[in-house]
């Protein structure tokens, strides 16, 4: 009983367990009831949800900046940067030098106006970053037209595609990456500022931190990497279409909630944000081996982002009304903070 | 009555006057805990009809905690409560019932819906009279003329006066009358009613409060001018940590008594005096307007301690704020020439990171101070920390754990500690000692000389005039200027009361006025935006082709601006409601898909599935609101789930329209184009939704759903509503596509989406909820269904459709934002 307790405590510190346990659960559940399944097909999980890795860790940056903000960008970002790649590597190695500076440059220019958007000019960051998503989809329509061809820089393709043994390259990149941002997250003074940030603005200000800068660099990152991501997942399917960032926008969302980021902000966790992905796509793909029609999997996620959030949502009042009760006078009602009164025995 | 009496004799005589007169309420042995501390312990309180008991208890004492509990907000650990001798069990006790039993309560922080007319807020608090009736407003109306004047005569207040548009004094004035108004009130409990109210408003309600005490009705009265309480109380009732440390009649009650008894100190705090070597480094200058009463500027030096006094709300806080992040303009009136940190009194809203540990709370106060891209180490932190921990006898044991399993007194250390480690010349004191225990504040006292003797400046905003004793300057305000400076042994409760009642009138509220209406100004030209945008597209588009005046043209153009129209209007209901509903379009989409296949088909297992679509889609709102998770991911998540049934039904466009659903859109009265009749009569639907008491109650929790909730309304009921009247014109939207199109497509609503939150932000509606504007909305939407049209007879490639309405939206909010009122919104 007491490692029962002592494990529940430990995984609320560390709620990115909850996903790792769903991916090996399903995992085990998959390779028990159908023989396709064995270490092999999880390194090509891994390698999808390496794309997803990249995106959901720029999104759970901007949702740790709190007050609900979430990046609805992202999506147009990934199509749009495909489409330039196209335009500028054209396919030779020698150019793809300029692709990927052409891809940051397109990520810090994105960030920066979605930053100016929400920071600037105090449009909610929702409606800012779906704004910005349409115009960029007009930017697309017009690339899309512009492109000589669907050819792609080999060296890319090795990076999107290629294996060391048998483990995927991206997902080197994608782990390397959740190890970056870990240790950014939890022993940089930018991590510290960005949780402070997302968990009490006010709080935040008055302790001295200059808020603004803070939340700018959190959509520059999402966009940069989503920028980033767009030009590896065209090498990947080796060229580009319209939409295909689409499934991104409420997979990368899903992946940073699933994985234990509040959504009220504060609190981020890199590693979760990877197995939430992994589980996803282990959840498509599952979908796809079952064959379920396309309209079924749209179904099933949507279900499942709204029935963790439902779940997520009580420990979040519940830590809305710790903090109210710590301090009896000043209380707020609690219909305010909207947690139940609880009855004595 | 007038009998000496002991204290303990005192109890027992208000007991036994008791049952000489009818009980109202009575609560017997309340005891709550939060955690470690108790917050009440063992009180009991009966309240008679006639009773005007007076409540005092310094910050903390638990007058709130007991008042919450009486009005039902908050449930006891351990105790009861009885009406008229009958006792009521706490379960079924909320807010909702204690109003029905005829308790009311005037909170402190005021609960109006600022968006919502003086009338209107009436009705909120008693609706009971109104049942759906025309006129109903005229009711409320003459109820809250009457109300007012009866407490307050002379007010001169309108009925039709948005709350949001009067004074501070005046809201006040409305929620006191509102609460003595209602039907069937027995018992008014009044939090601080004066502390915004001038001497002769103040006289008034005293006078009103005799009156109506004498026909009956009991009062509880909370306040911190004990001269006050003792003028107007049958009762006092004295709380000190949570127990009643006295009860007894008025007239055996002194201000200086109460005061002692509430645990006030009448040791002077200790005095400190400022080290005259270093005086002449001035690190904070104050000058202009702000010091423009005193003939001279400010200077405040190293090692200094200055007060800032007068009663709440007179601008203390504003010049801390203005000390903190001065103006960086060149005359500014605030100048200071070294680091500041602040320490937030408000712990909660302004102070601690619930997150995190003690010891994080403490070290972000060294962190931020750091560049973004340093490492921070936890030992470091740790020794840093227990450095400053120690100096305020905070226990570094505790510093793994959360900052909200601490007391009160024990986070507000951590909030010092942080500015401490912080170690800047200047410390900025927001009414650190509020709601903190005694030991924490000798503590405290104690920290401030030591900290100061070392060189440093405080600047100390305090509510409790004794502890300004321990300054070695007070700065008093009235009226958000600096009115008189006292030094040394001038500084006593009396010359600081004094200079804090010489001015009465408040300037900033006339200033501000006149700042709103510069910026009403501007708003107008906004609001004004989607007609004037809508004449601009009209007149282009005649221009090039005069053929779009005639009646067919009109219907050609505006037909498919019919079903934008119906999604605005869901949508501007979900806006109303401070969410945004990411999923309409996609709905929209489904019930079209729906009403062409399964309808067509099968007309009543269509419209079994419709009705399902809807219920779903309501429940959604009441699942948003009762887990409190964020609209926006969840109707995002059900976008998918709405297009993913779509595509399950119909994979390819096609299908069929019913014929009596397309006959619903095709007809004709001769020379009045169709699309005109059907697009006016759903903005006259959602004018009469928004005219209605349903309507004022939708918009009142758009506004301020906390009051709402006071005034005992049910959040996840009318969330249910929100959603479900949305939910409607959604799904008209949808069968309104397929009739038009003749056939279906889920992806055929997508592009609602932005569209209908660019029109209701165009329309006027603002994203923070509570404000619903049917015409400007409508107009927003056809001007905005009418660009791809206009962009196609300007021969733009549709290509550019995307961009057009994504920068339109931009620019729509960019212009809102810059000429938003912001205080308003904030």
């Amino acid at each position: 009983m007491n490692a029962l307790a002592g494990f529940s405590i430990w995984a609320q510190r560390n709620r990115w367990v909850w996903s790792a346990v769903g991916v090996l659960f399903l995992w085990l559940l998959l390779s028990f009831v159908t023989s396709r399944f064995s270490l092999s097909s999880l390194s090509g999980v891994m390698l999808s949800a390496s794309f997803l890795t990249v995106v959901g860790i720029g999104q759970m940056f901007v949702v740790t900046t709190g007050r609900g903000n979430i990046d609805l960008s992202v999506a147009s970002v990934i199509t749009l940067s495909a489409f330039v790649a196209l335009l500028t590597v054209k396919g030779q190695d020698a150019n793809l030098a300029i692709g990927v500076v052409i891809a940051i440059v397109l990520g810090l220019a994105v960030g920066a106006l979605n930053s100016l958007l929400v920071v600037v000019l105090g449009i909610p960051a929702i409606i800012a970053t779906l704004a910005t998503g349409y115009v960029l989809a007009t930017a697309t329509l017009l690339s899309n037209k512009a492109i000589p061809g669907f050819a792609v820089s080999p060296a890319l393709k090795d990076v999107a595609t290629g294996r060391i043994g048998d483990v995927p390259i991206m997902a080197i990149v994608a782990i390397l990456g959740v190890a970056t941002t870990s240790f950014v997250l939890r022993y940089t003074v930018f991590g510290q500022l960005l949780s402070a940030v997302g968990q009490n603005r006010a709080a935040a200000r008055l302790a001295g931190i200059r808020n603004g800068p803070v939340i700018a660099s959190a959509f520059v990152i999402s966009s940069v990497l989503a920028s980033l991501d767009g030009l590896l997942l065209g090498a990947y399917i080796g060229g580009a279409f319209l939409e295909m960032g689409q499934p991104y926008l409420l997979q990368s969302i899903a992946a940073v909630v699933l994985g234990g980021t509040l959504i009220f902000g504060g609190a981020a966790t890199a590693l979760g944000t990877l197995f939430a992905s992994i589980l996803l796509i282990l959840i498509v793909t599952t979908m796809q081996i079952i064959g379920l029609p396309p309209g079924v999997q749209d179904i099933v996620q949507g279900i499942v982002v709204i029935f963790v959030l439902a779940l997520a949502g009580r420990q979040a009042l519940a830590r809305r009304a710790s903090v109210d009760s710590a301090e009896s006078e000043q209380t707020s009602a609690k219909a305010a903070a909207g947690a139940a009164p609880t009855r004595p025995e | 009555m007038s009998h000496p009496a002991l204290a303990g004799q005192d109890a027992a005589s208000a007991t036994h006057a008791a049952f000489a007169r009818p009980s109202v309420v009575s609560l017997s042995g309340i005891t709550k805990s939060f955690g470690p501390t108790l917050a009440n312990a063992g009180i009991d309180l009966t309240v008679c009809a006639g009773d005007v008991i007076g409540l005092v208890g310094g910050n903390g004492a638990g007058k709130s905690t007991l008042m919450r509990i009486l009005c039902g907000a908050m449930w006891p650990t351990l105790g009861s409560i009885s009406f008229a001798g009958t006792e009521v069990a706490f379960a079924g006790y909320d807010t909702g019932e204690a109003q029905r039993r005829g308790i009311r309560m005037v909170h402190q922080e005021l609960s109006l819906c600022a968006n919502l007319s003086v009338a209107e807020n009436f009705f909120l608090e008693s609706p009971g009279d109104s049942a759906s009736r025309p006129g109903w407003r005229a009711l409320y109306r003459t109820r809250a003329r009457a109300a007012l004047d009866a407490v307050f005569p002379g007010n001169g207040i309108s009925a039709d006066a948005e709350v949001g548009h009067l004074t501070i004094a005046e809201r006040q004035m409305v929620e006191i009358a509102r609460a003595a108004a209602t039907p069937g009130v027995k018992l008014i409990v009044l939090d601080e009613p004066t502390s915004s109210l001038d001497l002769d408003r103040s006289k008034q309600l005293r006078a009103f409060v005799r009156e109506k005490a004498k026909a009956g009705l009991s009062f509880i009265f909370i306040s911190h001018k004990l001269q006050e309480i003792i003028d107007i109380a049958t009762q006092v009732m004295v709380l000190r940590n949570g127990r009643t440390a006295w009860q007894g009649h008025a007239a055996d009650a002194s201000t200086g008594r109460l005061v002692q008894l509430m645990g006030g100190d009448t040791d002077p705090v200790h005095q400190h005096t400022v080290s005259t070597a270093s005086s002449q480094d001035v690190l904070v200058r104050l000058s202009g307007p702000l010091t423009s009463g005193l003939g001279h500027d400010v200077e405040i030096v190293r090692g200094e301690i200055v007060g800032l006094a007068g009663l709440e709300g007179s601008g203390q806080k504003e010049l801390l704020h203005a000390i903190f992040k001065p103006d960086r303009k060149q005359h500014a009136p605030v100048t200071r020439h070294a680091d500041a940190a602040f320490i937030a009194g408000d712990r909660q809203k302004e102070g601690v990171f619930p997150l995190w540990s003690v010891l994080g709370n403490i070290s972000i106060g060294a962190v931020v101070r750091r560049s973004a891209l340093g490492v921070v180490s936890d030992k470091a932190n740790h020794a840093k920390g227990s450095g400053a921990a120690s100096r305020l006898r905070l226990d570094d044991r505790r510093f793994q754990s959360n900052i909200t399993e601490l007391s009160g007194g024990n986070q507000q250390k951590a909030l010092v500690a942080r500015a401490l480690v912080a170690d800047t010349p200047i410390v900025l004191l927001d009414d650190p000692t509020r709601g903190v225990d005694i030991a924490t504040k000798q503590d405290f006292y104690r920290l401030c000389n030591e900290v100061a003797r070392g060189g440093r400046v405080l600047v100390w905003h305090t509510t409790e005039d004794a502890e300004l004793l321990a300054c070695d300057r007070v700065l008093v305000f009235s009226g958000g200027r600096i009115v008189k400076e006292l030094r040394g042994d001038a500084i006593t409760e009396s010359a600081i009361v004094g200079a804090s009642f010489v001015q009465e009138t408040d300037k900033r509220a006339s200033i501000a006025r006149s700042q709103t209406a510069m910026a009403g100004l501007g708003r107008k030209l906004v609001n004004a935006a989607p007609f004037i945008g809508l004449a601009a597209v009209l007149a282009i588009m005649i221009a090039i082709n005069p053929a779009v005046a005639s009646t067919f043209g009109v219907d050609l153009l505006l037909m498919p601006a019919l079903s934008l129209v119906l999604v605005t209007a869901a949508q501007m209901l979900i806006v109303g409601g401070s969410e945004i509903d990411l999923g309409v379009g996609a709905f929209a989409g489904l019930v079209s898909v729906l009403s062409a296949t399964l309808l067509y088909d099968q007309p009543w297992l269509g419209a079994l599935t419709l009705a399902a679509a809807v219920a779903a889609y309501a429940g959604l709102g009441g699942l948003i609101q009762a887990r409190k998770i964020p609209a926006i991911v969840v109707t995002l998540g059900a976008s998918f789930i709405w297009v993913g049934i779509g595509y399950a039904l119909q994979p390819t466009p096609g299908g069929t329209s019913p014929d009596w659903l397309s006959s619903l859109f095709n007809w004709s009265v001769g020379f009045v184009p169709t699309s005109i009749i059907l697009i006016a009569a759903v903005a006259l639907i959602i004018l009469t939704i928004d005219r209605l008491p349903l309507g004022v109650v939708l918009r009142g929790f758009g506004n301020n759903p906390a009051a709402m909730i006071r005034s005992g309304w049910s959040p996840t009921r009318y969330a249910l509503v929100r959603y479900l009247i949305a939910g409607l014109f959604a799904a008209a939207a949808g069968l309104s596509l397929t009739a038009i199109n003749t056939a279906s497509d889920i992806n055929s609503g997508n592009s609602y989406m932005l569209l209908s939150v660019a029109a209701v932000v165009m329309g006027g509606c603002s994203l923070l909820g509570g404000i619903i504007s049917p015409v400007g909305a409508v107009a927003g939407a056809v001007t905005l269904s009418l660009i791809g049209a206009l962009l196609g007879t300007l021969s733009v490639s549709s290509d550019y459709n995307a961009a057009t309405q994504g920068l339109i939206l931009i620019a729509l909010l960019t212009l809102r934002s810059l000429t938003a009122d912001r205080r308003s919104e904030q």
